[in-house]
């Protein structure tokens, strides 16, 4: 269908998208994509998940040197946590009064704030703040539970299925002094359990009372005084045992970002470990419960601030890219990661080719398909502290020209006042322009907000197949930004349940063919700097109507062939289950 | 008068460049060269450090030596190196700037905070060439070293400043090839210090001086965006800066 002057239908289509009045429409619309169309529009307020994010203010003697390298814990997780079909949204607040948030999805593109009725609003104190967030299900009983991850002691919340939620951190052995910025979950040893991996930005000192003033990173480029990964493993009875020595996980990073794939389609996961002021590293998954740690094969030894780990088959080869943040600004030429998959356990960086190196500060990056054409685009964070006129950056040049300097003294560190360091920075999306390269369209969907980002949880909050956005800010009101795009792509999702797999299946990979062309996506169990995005696997599928093939690759090993469906629905999968007759998934309400 | 100072200075650089290799440090280069000629980078390092040390004001000896540690990725001896013959010879200018040029020769290898330290660093040693010989390559030299800074250290103008003295320096003498690198360098500094109409200027009088030039013809080619990607491209800190010398003692006069 063409869009034109005589043909008023995709016009009223996206009127009606707009309205939202339109939930569960096949065909995500019917115009035409039109140069120079918005198809996102910002409904933060409307929908009621505007409450703004507050940045934790220390009361230290380094506070005032803190306050400039703290101002993170703005943090987003998706997951329908009632299981009504509909995708709710976890945000972190991090002030030592302040209230984390779960916004509950009312169906109609509004939500409601439950996190006081649910029992997970308290999430700050004088001894710990907010800084992440995860939904993974511990205990496999097919309901998400919520991990807050913090600086002080993380909190596990195990979801009662009635709307409430009880703390089991003690009986479930994570009570544990970290200052946690990232977690993941994947089950790593495939025992049907996922796993937990644990981000740490600081060593685990008090940071809210440093006994030692020698807390800050050693170095801006190879820092190994940080926090690092810790890894637990799930007991399969509700209880974790920490394992980080034993699987070989061996970095004391300053760690911003894990994300989790299978590099090498062997069927075990790999995990990719972004660090601030140094090394990243690359674990590859040996099959028998260990990592031997790639990284100087795999991508070689950086210097660089990494601050976020996505993984998405961006050129549709077959195997997962990863898509890395680092510092590029007048300033500091770093440049980000594009780690194009070389098939053999190596990756080459082409940022620079494919036009994604420059994102100023960056934060999360993510791969999602927005105009569903099939190929998978990047939207991303940046923006470090947008205060002041008058810049930062002499005066932490100074400091690093001293010689001799001790970086690990937080007293030699200038304080910030109200500089700015990278600060108003412009959001990057990055349109995939068919593998090769990618050319931002930000400005044109409305999308380069100048606040100063950090997560993105990409989700389907209408479940209309078209992805919407969640952006948290630090020290500033979120984002929710509605897909309103009108073109006549198609697509098609999957909810996948493992039975043997775990059962929110994270790991399993699904590949879809049509005209000759398979894609390959997968869920993954929360990728991506201070955000989680669906673990529902969203394809794009551009003109394509008719669907050739579908495989699943479930993390027990079982390939499962689905006959060819209908475009343009949800459809629920469940491992090992008859998939002969299998019909749109529909919600609950 | 200055310009009859200036013109001294450069007689005296062409002579110091062209006086060619005399004493102990002239077998030593040789048995260098023979080196290099087979890729043998440990004795061409070792030979050549014992030229330099015999002949520590010898532009070329310590150009070759650098190159030499560039192709070896020995970039850490070639500045443990200078540190300690500039510090036992305080005088030697061309030391200095050899100096300052090994800590540029890292800077594409290190990562970005280093960057910034060997550049200051380099800086510092360029400062003390142009302090002991204000002469053409050593004004020229920290000049472009200040435009390679990020506009908020606000170091452009002090480039200009350097390239404009460079300029009036190669100015009365015999033109050289290498000189059209002062018309374009002092280009970009007025173009980084928001002067456009005194950039095109000077690159106008450069191709009038070096009409086949493409670099300045793609200057006064390009505006807006286009010229600032055709300048930007020659201050990128992950790019390796030509630091050869050879084109000192090899250009031909025009």
């Amino acid at each position: 269908m063409r869009l034109s002057p005589h043909n008023p239908a995709p016009a009223l289509l996206l009127l009606v998208a707009m309205l939202g009045t339109h939930p569960f429409v096949g065909n995500a619309a019917a115009a035409q994509n039109q140069p120079g169309q918005r198809w996102f529009e910002d409904v933060t307020h409307k929908a009621g998940a505007s409450a703004r994010h507050h940045t934790r203010r220390f009361d230290n003697p380094y506070a005032e040197i803190m306050q400039g390298y703290t101002k993170l814990g703005a943090a987003a997780a998706v997951a329908d946590f009632d299981g009504d079909g509909f995708e709710d949204i976890f945000v972190t607040d991090s002030c030592s009064t302040c209230k984390n948030h779960l916004y509950r999805n009312n169906g109609n593109f509004t939500f409601t704030d439950v996190a006081e009725k649910a029992g997970v609003a308290n999430g700050n104190d004088e001894a710990n703040a907010s800084s992440g967030a995860l939904w993974f299900d511990y205990n496999n009983d097919g309901l998400p539970d919520l991990f807050v991850v913090r600086f002080g002691h993380s909190i596990l919340y195990e979801n009662l299925g009635n709307g409430k939620f009880r703390d089991v951190t003690k009986e479930a052995g994570l009570d544990r002094y970290m200052n946690a910025i990232k977690a993941i979950a994947f089950d790593y040893d495939n025992d049907g359990y996922v796993d937990l991996f644990i981000g740490c930005y600081f060593q685990p000192i008090n940071i809210f009372h440093p006994g030692t003033p020698r807390f800050f990173p050693e170095s801006f480029e190879n820092a190994n005084n940080g926090g690092g990964v810790v890894v637990f493993h799930n007991n399969r009875n509700g209880t974790f045992t920490e394992v980080t020595e034993r699987v070989g996980i061996h970095t004391t990073g300053w760690t911003l970002d894990l994300g989790h794939g299978d590099a090498n389609n062997d069927g075990w996961e790999d995990l990719y470990v972004a660090n601030d002021f140094g090394t990243d590293r690359f674990y590859v998954n040996n099959g028998n419960g260990t990592f031997t740690d790639n990284t100087e094969s795999a991508i070689g030894f950086d210097t660089k601030k990494g601050m976020n780990a996505d993984w998405g088959d961006f050129d549709n080869d077959g195997l997962l890219d990863i898509y890395v943040t680092n510092i590029t600004d007048d300033y500091m030429r770093e440049g980000n990661f594009l780690w194009h998959n070389n098939g053999n356990l190596t990756f080459t960086d082409i940022s620079r080719e494919t036009g994604t190196d420059d994102t100023g500060w960056g934060w999360a990056g993510k791969f999602f398909d927005y105009d569903n054409d099939g190929w998978l685009d990047l939207y991303v964070m940046n923006g470090w502290v947008s205060a002041g006129k008058e810049s930062y950056v002499p005066d932490i040049f100074a400091m690093v020209t001293k010689p001799d300097i001790d970086f690990a003294d937080a007293r030699n560190w200038p304080p910030i006042g109200n500089k700015s360091l990278s600060g108003y920075e412009k959001k990057r999306l990055f349109h995939n322009e068919g593998g090769h390269i990618f050319k931002d369209e930000a400005a044109r969907h409305g999308l380069d907000s100048t606040k100063d980002g950090r997560g993105i949880a990409v989700a389907d909050f209408d479940n209309d197949g078209r992805l919407d956005l969640f952006v948290s800010n630090a020290d500033d009101e979120p984002y929710l930004y509605r897909n309103i795009l009108p073109t006549g792509a198609h697509w098609m999702g999957f909810l996948l349940e493992g039975t043997k797999s775990n059962r929110a299946a994270v790991g399993a990979q699904v590949r879809l063919t049509a005209n000759g062309q398979t894609w390959l996506r997968y869920v993954n169990g929360g990728n991506g700097f201070a955000s989680q995005s669906t673990t529902r696997v969203h394809f794009g599928l551009g003109k394509n109507t008719k669907i050739t093939n579908i495989e699943i690759r479930w993390p027990s090993g079982l390939k499962q062939v689905v006959p060819a469906l209908p475009v343009d629905h949800w459809y629920k999968i469940v491992e090992g289950q008859p998939t002969t007759n299998i019909q749109p998934w529909e919600t609950k309400r | 008068m200055i310009r009859k100072l200036s013109y001294s200075l450069s007689l005296f650089l062409a002579v110091c460049l062209l006086s060619g290799p005399s004493r102990a440090s002239d077998s030593d280069y040789q048995q260098a060269m023979k080196a290099l000629g087979s890729n043998d980078f440990a004795n061409a390092l070792h030979y050549l450090e014992s030229a330099v040390t015999d002949d520590p004001d010898n532009l070329r000896y310590a150009s070759e030596y650098r190159q030499a540690a560039i192709k070896s990725k020995e970039f850490d001896r070639a500045l443990s190196f200078f540190e300690k013959l500039s510090a036992a010879k305080p005088q030697s200018a061309n030391l200095h700037l050899n100096f300052g040029f090994a800590y540029v020769d890292k800077i594409p290898v290190a990562g970005s905070i280093t960057q910034v330290i060997l550049a200051n660093k380099a800086l510092n040693e360029f400062t003390r060439a142009v302090e002991l010989q204000p002469n053409w390559i050593n004004l020229y030299t920290r000049g472009m070293s200040y435009l390679f800074w990020p506009k908020i250290f606000n170091r452009a103008p002090m480039g200009v400043a350097d390239l404009e003295k460079a300029m009036k320096v190669q100015s009365p003498g015999p033109k050289k090839n290498y000189y059209v690198k002062t018309y374009l360098a002092l280009g970009d500094g007025y173009w980084k210090t928001d002067q456009l109409e005194k950039a095109r200027a000077v690159w106008q009088e450069g191709l009038k001086q070096f009409p086949d030039n493409q670099q300045l013809k793609t200057r006064l080619e390009r505006q807006g965006d286009d010229l600032q990607k055709a300048i930007e491209a020659n201050f990128d800190p992950n790019k390796r800066v030509d630091t050869d010398l050879r084109d000192l003692w090899t250009s031909s006069q025009n």
